[in-house]
């Protein structure tokens, strides 16, 4: 439970800290359609230390860091069409016997 | 004796998990419960009621309790489900206990509630029951004033709805642009536009205070840039995972506090499923879990849950979202990721910008469509882009999300097939503009491109 809390802190934190410092900088090339924005700031450390360094690290590093850390999804099958692997035909199961049922009965204008 | 199994939510995941459920194998007794009365109605259509696109709200009903029960579903509408013992297999619902086999969980989601005085006066006004919305719609012949807060797309199709139907409208976000959260600047531009042309006063960097009251009833929103007058504020904050009941059983949240499920939307308790707004699943990108996606999303979840509650094997792939909405009668949409969460998250990539038309330029009614897309620096694969424009947004939006998910490169995309025929589709496609353009910027600037690591 505590963990969990910890994770969800931990995510809310550090994403809000990374827009925050991402719009400032996305914001200065287009500086027509922005203005002050008006959100709460983040604390000294998020802005000034894990942002910079966040930013430092390459995202295969980050990709890692997020598994170990298991802020990632979980149960959901890691090779499953994997980025940029060409297209394949999802598997298709066998039919079910009930399903076989469901087909005649479906056959016999039910 | 045949196996039960009991959906609780009647929103898109909950109908879909049931209908599927009972379609693939129908000895499965099946019981919907739903807090409301009504079910297979469009939410997402009630702005645009609102503002007279639509006729009239009951064009926005697809289908009636009753032809549910006459494929053989066990309805139990306006019934709040209380409780449920995971142990004894039974869920309560008017002091009354059902037992179930299997259960499907789709409670949906609750809108986040802004944390600042006044939020408990009448007059605050959230979307989502369509019969709310109905009574709502009627008070709005009689107001003038309305304030509309939060920069979520709900917020922009709200302001766009009620200024069509005549009330002067301010539109509040504390963020540094429009929906800041989700778009880049250059595409929210274009739909801030949009608004302001259909009288919308937009009013970005500016920060909800409070509410002020008369009577119990909000008279006007305190704000960072003064008082605004309104007759009623509408409220669209973020939406956040309804996980009441599954945190009373102890299921397994996630790192934004919705169910976790794996890719058969399974949750952590053995024999129960979830689907809609309630769970978390991963961006195909990142594989970070996120919540909170659009209708069809709830809809194919449900399919899936009630797929293999019924027995069958189905997996939902993690998402690359493609998503759309107009802001008054201009278009924007993307998928995946843009400028700023790429920025974010600290995602390397390398842009592809460009526009063209959407039917030959000649035709009456061709719009420019501008593309921009994100690549993977060195393989230059898709990983995200934001579209804005007119007709034809979210097509292209649609088959981005596809194709990325493919695997699909600026190379590809650069030489892909278009249809060519006046009406319909222009000599050269925008997506095919924007590949040329950063295969020809990617080509100038290769030497200077940081290969990821």
């Amino acid at each position: 439970m505590i963990l969990r809390e910890l994770q969800q802190r931990l995510r809310a934190r550090s994403e809000y800290a990374l827009r925050l410092a991402a719009m400032n900088d996305v914001g200065r090339r287009y500086p027509s359609s922005v203005s002050k924005p008006a959100l709460p700031r983040v604390g000294v450390f998020w802005r000034w230390v894990f942002v910079p360094l966040f930013r430092r690290v390459p995202w295969s590093f980050k990709q890692q860091a997020m598994r170990t850390f298991k802020m990632t999804a979980a149960g959901w099958p890691a090779d499953a069409r994997r980025f940029g692997e060409p297209w394949r035909a999802p598997a298709r199961p066998q039919p079910q016997p009930h399903e076989q049922v469901a087909e005649k009965a479906s056959n016999s204008g039910r | 004796m045949s196996e039960r199994l009991i959906v609780i939510g009647g929103g898109g995941a909950g109908t879909a998990a049931a209908t599927i459920a009972n379609r693939v194998n129908p000895d499965l007794h099946v019981t919907v419960f739903s807090e409301f009365p009504d079910i297979a109605y469009s939410p997402c259509g009630i702005p645009y009621a609102h503002g007279r696109e639509i006729p009239e709200f009951k064009d926005l009903f697809l289908s009636t309790v009753q032809r549910y029960v006459d494929d053989g579903l066990d309805m139990r509408m306006e019934t709040t489900v209380t409780d449920i013992d995971l142990d004894r297999r039974t869920v309560t619902a008017r002091n009354a206990h059902e037992g179930f086999d299997k259960l499907i969980m789709c409670t949906g989601f609750v809108w986040e509630q802004p944390d600042v005085p006044g939020a408990n006066l009448e007059g605050l006004h959230y979307v989502k029951d369509i019969r709310r919305a109905m009574e709502f719609d009627k008070e709005l012949d009689a107001m003038k004033r309305a304030v509309v807060i939060g920069g979520m797309w709900l917020g922009v199709e709200m302001s766009g709805a009620l200024a069509r139907r005549g009330l002067q409208v301010d539109f509040i976000d504390d963020g540094p642009w429009l929906l800041s959260e989700l778009v880049d600047p250059d595409v929210a531009e274009p739909a801030r536009e949009a608004l302001e042309k259909l009288g919308v006063n937009v009013r970005t960097g500016t920060r909800l205070l409070g509410f002020e009251g008369s009577g119990g009833r909000v008279r006007a929103v305190s704000t960072s840039a003064g008082e605004l007058e309104c007759d009623v504020a509408v409220i669209c904050l973020h939406k956040l995972p309804n996980t009441k009941l599954a945190q009373e059983i102890g299921l397994k949240l996630g790192t934004i506090g919705a169910v976790v499920v794996d890719d058969h939307m399974r949750t952590s308790a053995p024999g129960v499923w979830a689907a809609g707004d309630v769970i978390e699943v991963p961006h195909g990108l990142s594989m970070l879990p996120i919540a909170g996606l659009t209708g069809s999303h709830a809809y194919a979840q449900g399919r899936v849950a009630g797929a293999n509650a019924a027995g069958k094997d189905m997996a939902y792939d993690p998402v690359w979202i493609p998503w759309g909405f107009m802001a008054g009668d201009y278009t924007i949409g993307g998928f995946s990721i843009g400028e700023t969460l790429a920025e974010a998250m600290g995602i390397p990539y390398v842009l592809a910008k460009g526009f063209g038309v959407s039917r030959a330029r000649y035709f009456p009614g061709a719009a420019r469509t501008h593309v921009k897309l994100l690549a993977e620096p060195g393989t230059l694969r898709l990983i995200g882009g934001q579209l804005h424009g007119g007709e034809g947004i979210k097509e292209r939006c649609d088959f981005l999300a596809f194709v990325a998910k493919r695997g699909a490169t600026l190379e590809d995309l650069a030489w892909m097939e278009n249809i060519y025929s006046p009406p319909i589709g222009a000599l050269f496609e925008p997506i095919q503009i924007a590949a040329q353009n950063g295969l020809a910027e990617h080509a100038r600037t290769r030497a200077n491109i940081p290969v990821p690591a």
